[in-house]
């Protein structure tokens, strides 16, 4: 348990000194889950940069080999690289780094590679926003759903319901969710002939005019339903397992029995007492949960040919074009930094007791 | 690691006659077969390191069966003034052994009460020996079998038969023999690989926790580091870059993307050990460093290092067979990841002659999966003293 210290006095003293100032601000719970982030952010940018530039055998010089092998000079070959790569062979490594984090602070992510030198941005401007969707949708239904038989089987402990949504609950849980996509297809798809797998490619059916029409809307959710199904069945299992026993160990708290005690109503006592406290320990797994399906959404979209940001850079991967490969590996793991952030914030804002208890002790 | 020889026979069978010979020699008949039948397995599928561990852990299982604590006041009902406690190194060494034999025993009866965790601890004892003794019994299918074609039939594609119990892929060759030789490279580098993960997170964590300063520091940010990247996108990066050729390299990559739960946890874990009464009780009476480490802080930690280390196996085995089955790393048969490749390449994922093909390693990776998780939920409760009385 967290102990509470004893709130401090509010300090209004007039003037304070610069050193004070910083001390107030490390100790505020919001200010140090920026710098964390921020901090990561950088250590990503900065990974990145070591592993195009400075591995051995980094694609730079992979690339020089190649135009070499076409018959160039070495120094025609390095300035081709450096166009493509959009950096100066020469200039010292330090340079190319500011410059490097310079560009990337002005949200320019170079062009890619290969395709004619398309900028990286528009590349991802393209395929960013079907993985948010789908992503998104799977994420935001598997939690509700999640939750919500966790609740129910927790107040039905020992149930019928309970036993068998349990169990079903740890078998989907234990199954990976590219193995849930094969069998998705296996079985939906080539078997019972639900769904035209092979007709269901990309986001939406080329055939219909994109627009504001009820039709091509149908045909965003109609080819967004497999991945979509895939995140749903791997996560909902861990949503109710999580929720169960979190609602359970809420349930045991004496502020239940105290309001229990003072007569209020049993959805009183559900909405205002148990489902709040219950749900602040999935806050902080929404966040883990993010990056899983994030990851796993490499391989979902790959199998089910969605045209998300994870199949791009799979794409990207064995094409070799690596420029475009930093780039939405940045905005991935961005994406994901952001996320955890903005769920530890919120956490923070909910919970009183993470603010607090966070500042000192550690 | 896993695999038989006529080498580990011959091990398993003198670890198996050295429990055996023991058990007689305790008159424990019993343990002493079971000992005899647990070695020879172990020592057959594992040679030198299987058979050890196995003859170390059934030794004391036998022990524990015969021994006898003379000089504890409470079993011997002896006055405590007549009790001598001092002891030989031998007799400590036996009284050890014992206590470790008697904590296998009640664990075992745990695990076995516990419906779930028994049926995911036979789910992967299952794929364990499968690998190892699969071979014994089902030829390896190296190369297409055209003999195999039916009359009329497109392709080599067969559902299941009597013959052929798990189908025929797409060159004829038998699912089931690359099934069954297809686990074993992967599940020793997911093994390994949590291993490594093991040993850096609890080295790190006692670290930072010890130390303090500038090293807890720059370890925690470490870990923060790398538990917000998403693994598998960076992991496709990585694999980009670096070729991996040898499985020994994966299960250090995994290894080294997978220490940071369970190092906050050994981190927090030690830390906060010293608030706690026990341990205050334990420094209090001067029972010695060593003791309030193996007797206090250790069982509180086993259960969840065992867990993580379980749940690294299945991250492990999860990023491996991904990174196979989207062809980024060599594939090389045989191997459940790379079925699934060949599945795809092959259009198994959209004909429905041949899903045979397909759904046998897509099961073994599933059921292998789902035996971990079953099993890591139960180990708590076998490791936990205080839950395992409840049950």
């Amino acid at each position: 348990m967290t102990s509470i210290p004893t709130p401090r006095p509010v300090a209004a003293a007039p003037r304070r000194s610069p050193g004070q100032v910083l001390r107030r601000l490390w100790d505020s719970y919001s200010f140090r889950v920026l710098i964390q982030s921020l901090v990561t952010i950088w250590a990503v940018t900065t990974f990145t940069f070591v592993l195009i530039r400075l591995m051995p055998g980094n694609p730079i010089q992979i690339r020089i080999d190649q135009l070499m092998n076409r018959g160039l000079t070495f120094e025609e070959a390095e300035q081709q690289a450096a166009n493509l790569f959009d950096f100066d062979p020469d200039a010292p490594i330090l340079e190319q780094y500011v410059d490097y984090i310079g560009k990337l602070a002005r949200g320019d992510l170079g062009n890619s590679i290969l395709g004619g030198g398309t900028p990286v941005n528009s590349i991802i401007l393209e395929f960013l926003p079907w993985t948010l969707f789908s992503v998104g949708l799977g994420l935001l239904l598997s939690f509700l759903l999640g939750t919500l038989l966790g609740v129910i089987i927790a107040y039905r402990r020992g149930g019928f319901l309970d036993n068998f949504i349990t169990t079903v609950s740890s078998i989907l849980y234990g199954i990976p969710d590219y193995v849930i996509a094969l069998l998705l297809i296996l079985v939906v798809g080539v078997q019972l002939q639900w769904f035209q797998v092979g007709q269901m490619r990309g986001a939406y059916n080329p055939a219909i005019e994109p627009g504001f029409t009820l039709e091509f809307i149908a045909s965003i959710f109609q080819h967004a339903i497999l991945p979509v199904g895939t995140y749903i069945l791997s996560t909902t299992g861990s949503w109710v397992l999580a929720m169960k026993s979190s609602t359970l160990s809420t349930l045991g708290e004496d502020f239940i029995t105290v309001a229990k005690a003072r007569g209020l109503s049993e959805t009183r006592i559900l909405s205002a007492y148990v489902g709040r406290n219950a749900l602040l320990p999935l806050v902080t797994r929404l966040a883990i949960s993010i990056g899983f399906v994030v990851s796993g959404s490499v391989i979902v979209e790959e199998f089910f040919q969605y045209p998300g940001l994870g199949r791009r850079l799979l794409r990207a991967i064995t094409e070799r074009d690596y420029t475009t490969m930093q780039g939405i590996f940045l905005v991935i793991s961005i994406s994901v930094v952001a996320a955890n952030a903005l769920s530890d914030l919120l956490l923070g804002w909910l919970d009183p007791r993470v603010r607090v208890g966070k500042g000192r002790g550690r | 690691m896993i695999g038989v020889s006529s080498v580990g026979l011959v091990i398993g069978l003198v670890c198996g006659g050295l429990a055996l010979a023991l058990g007689i020699y305790l008159k424990q008949l019993r343990p002493g077969i079971t000992g005899f039948i647990v070695c020879t397995i172990a020592g057959f599928g594992c040679s030198i390191i299987g058979g050890l561990i196995a003859l170390f852990v059934m030794a004391a299982v036998i022990i524990s069966h015969a021994y006898v604590d003379r000089q504890d006041p409470f079993t011997s009902r002896a006055k405590l003034e007549e009790v001598d406690f001092s002891e030989t190194t031998a007799q400590s060494t036996m009284r050890r052994l014992a206590n470790f034999g008697n904590t296998v025993r009640v664990s075992w009866g745990a695990l076995v009460r516990n419906k779930a965790g028994f049926i995911g601890f036979l789910g992967v004892t299952f794929f364990l020996a499968m690998s190892a003794f699969g071979p014994l019994f089902i030829e390896y299918e190296g190369s297409a079998q055209f003999s195999r074609r039916v009359d009329g039939a497109r392709s080599l594609f067969q559902a299941p038969s009597a013959e052929f119990p798990l189908g025929l892929d797409w060159q004829g060759r038998s699912v089931l023999s690359h099934v069954v030789y297809g686990g074993r490279i992967l599940i020793v580098t997911s093994i390994q690989a949590g291993l490594a993960a093991t040993a850096v997170a609890v080295l790190f964590g006692s670290l930072a926790a010890l130390m303090g300063g500038w090293v807890d520091g720059i370890l925690s940010a470490l870990a923060n580091f790398i538990l917000t990247i998403p693994q598998f996108p960076l992991l496709l990066v990585l694999a980009s870059v670096i070729q991996f050729t040898d499985p020994i390299q994966m299960a250090l990559l995994f290894g080294f993307l997978n220490w940071p739960t369970l190092m906050r946890a050994v981190r927090a874990q030690v830390l906060s050990l010293r608030e706690r009464d026990y341990v205050e009780a334990a420094f209090a009476l001067d029972l010695g460093l060593w003791h309030i480490i193996s007797r206090e802080v250790f069982p509180n930690m086993v259960s969840y290092i065992a867990v993580n280390l379980i749940f690294t196996v299945r991250t492990a085995l999860y990023g491996l067979v991904a990174l196979v089955v989207l062809g980024i790393v060599p594939l090389q048969e045989p191997d459940w990841g790379v079925m699934i490749f060949m599945g795809r390449s092959q259009g198994a994922l959209f004909s429905q002659e041949a899903i045979w093909m397909m759904l046998g390693p897509i099961l073994a990776i599933a059921l292998f999966q789902l035996s971990l998780v079953l099993f890591s939920r139960s180990l708590e409760e076998v490791f936990n003293p205080r839950l395992r009385s409840g049950l």
